[in-house]
């Protein structure tokens, strides 16, 4: 009766011990910090990005965070514990951020300027378009139709294909704001890197910085996977817009040459 | 003698009412046209075409083929639509931009709410919710093992399958597989499934008892943006819509490699296979057409003009 009563105690024991287990699995927690203005639009993005991760997160137990750090306080910032950096500021910051943290991506979310391409810091992800990139879009949009006078965006709030619209939709709902170019880079930086995480379990800056470079396959609801060129610049389709309405994405059709990603921007560093 | 015949008469009518003669028509839904087309099985022409409303995209049949079911997305709507009579018989409200549905052997309809990160479930009898289940962000295709034990939804841009147990609705497992999942589909034993990715342009073939992926096998070139997926009747191969690719792609079902790849419409999202497995067809969306596949010879016997943008397809045969 007695030793009856202990394999009972013992059985419901370990039971309890299991339970705990499985309602206390292991949570990886990956940390983001963001430098730049709190009221830029790259950081609504980034915060969409970052919910959108956590929906994903609940089901793989990782929990992402983000921290917000002023371009001031950067220089004395401990960046030990983040997977990468997302930044909107000054080209100069930017150089000198990038410099000081050499094993960890520094994603530029809002500078278009080639020359920051061209030098290729290893560890400099650009996910907002060039300048060379959006020239080269209108340029095609204007050998199809030469009279038109058509602007280059990354994004746009009306963009519907390849559920462009759903994205546009949450994140209106989420942030209360149209998703513009500087959202969507903030969006994709932390889409990409949580996607990475979640298909690697990599949790470690530097491993990340290689993958993102070399693996990348992203979805970043423009309809084409994107990846990351030599010079750090992400490869992606372009939209032209006149008036205010899309009226056509580069690379355009017919006349891009290559008839790919590529046919956009600098390809290579400076030699 | 008397006594005997009543309950035979009984039976009879039970029986008549619990499966009708299927009507052999073939449904699609077209997503701007805002109608659904029907297609006379026999002579493959379009014979009625039915204005359902605003976006109609999924489309399903109840278990005993009585019914037909159209996910009219604008109007978050399920409407219910006598297959023979083709009258629109009632509708019930069915969450955020219902988009895909499967029907359970049971009845209930289990649909993705795109919007909303959500799965629900749904008495079509009554219309009344019978459970609510998170998944990732755009959820979108639904299928439903044959025995009913098991239920997927893909998610889009969380890039998994979520397996439901249908017993309690809750999620068993969460799979990671390409980009942009889609469509999938279970074989007649439920153990395997196959789910297309859409970026990734792939199609991953995963045990359902362990999660595992078992293998990967590519749809074709860059333009191949697999959609729908279906088995065919000795599963033995699996036809997935290209997408942008133009085609229906041939997979060898325990391989994954291209058989071959058969030219329709452009842009093919939807497809369907006949209970005998000799056909199946395809919704060409930019073509404005749904192609008929021979699956003997592999080969498109007819193309028939539907609506604007046809999206979805089922047969009631």
């Amino acid at each position: 009766m007695l030793k009856n009563y202990i394999v009972i105690i013992k059985s419901s024991f370990i039971a309890i011990l299991l339970a705990s287990n499985i309602a206390l699995a292991e949570n990886v927690q990956v940390k983001f910090a963001y430098i730049g203005q709190k009221d830029h639009s790259a950081l609504l993005g980034a915060q969409q990005g970052l919910s959108e991760a956590n929906l994903q997160g609940q089901f793989l137990n990782q929990i992402y965070e983000l921290d917000l750090i002023s371009a001031e306080d950067a220089n004395t910032h401990d960046f030990s514990n983040y997977i990468a950096v997302l930044t909107a500021v000054d080209t100069d910051s930017y150089t000198k951020l990038a410099d000081t943290l050499p094993n960890i991506a520094v994603f530029n979310l809002s500078i278009k300027d080639d020359q920051l391409r061209s030098t290729c810091i290893k560890n400099t992800l650009h996910v907002i378009p060039s300048n060379a990139m959006e020239t080269d879009a209108k340029n095609q949009w204007q050998k199809k139709k030469p009279d038109s006078t058509v602007n280059a965006q990354a994004w746009h709030p009306d963009f519907v294909k390849f559920a462009a619209r759903d994205l546009n939709k949450r994140f209106k709902k989420n942030q209360k704001k149209l998703m513009d170019d500087n959202s969507w880079a903030g969006w994709a930086a932390v889409k990409m890197t949580s996607d990475a995480v979640a298909r690697t379990k990599i949790n470690d800056p530097a491993k990340m910085l290689n993958y993102l470079k070399t693996d990348l396959a992203f979805d970043g609801q423009k309809g084409s996977v994107m990846s990351f060129r030599e010079t750090g610049q992400l490869r992606q389709p372009i939209l032209l817009v006149e008036n205010n309405k899309i009226v056509a994405e580069a690379p355009v059709r017919g006349i891009a040459k290559p008839p790919t990603l590529d046919s956009l921007g600098i390809l290579s560093c400076e030699k | 003698m008397k006594m005997y015949l009543a309950p035979i008469i009984f039976f009879a009518f039970v029986c008549n009412s619990v499966s009708a003669a299927p009507t052999g028509r073939i449904f699609i839904t077209n997503e701007r046209g805002d109608s659904v087309s029907v297609i006379n099985g026999s002579t493959l022409d379009v014979e009625a075409t039915i204005d359902v409303g605003e976006r109609p995209r999924g489309i399903g049949l109840s278990p005993d083929g009585n019914e037909l079911y159209v996910a009219v997305s604008e109007e978050n709507k399920i409407k219910v639509i006598d297959p023979v009579s083709l009258k629109i018989l009632r509708e019930f409200e069915a969450g955020s931009d219902p988009e895909t549905f499967a029907v359970h052997p049971n009845g209930n309809i289990y649909i993705s709410n795109e919007d909303d990160a959500k799965a629900s479930v749904f008495d079509p009898k009554t219309g009344a919710q019978v459970a609510e289940i998170n998944v990732g962000l755009e959820p979108e295709g639904v299928a439903i093992s044959p025995d009913g034990k098991r239920v997927i939804v893909t998610s889009e841009s969380t890039n998994m399958l979520h397996v439901i147990k249908a017993s309690d609705n809750t999620i068993e497992k969460n799979i990671l597989v390409g980009s942009r999942p889609r469509a999938a589909t279970f074989t007649q034993s439920g153990d395997i499934a196959y789910a297309t990715a859409e970026i990734s342009g792939e199609v991953v073939k995963v045990d359902m008892n362990t999660g595992e992926i078992l293998k990967r096998g590519s749809a074709g070139d860059s333009k191949s943006k697999p959609k729908d997926v279906v088995l065919s009747k000795d599963e033995s191969v699996i036809y997935v819509a290209g997408g942008r690719a133009n085609k229906v792609v041939v997979m060898d079902a325990k391989t994954l490699e291209i058989i071959t790849g058969i030219p329709v419409g452009k842009r093919v999202w939807g497809l369907a296979i006949s209970k005998n497995g000799e056909q199946v067809f395809s919704t060409d969306g930019v073509s404005g057409t749904v192609s008929v596949i021979d699956t003997r010879n592999n080969e498109v016997i007819k193309t028939v003009e539907v609506g604007e943008f046809p999206w979805g397809v089922v047969i009631n045969d």
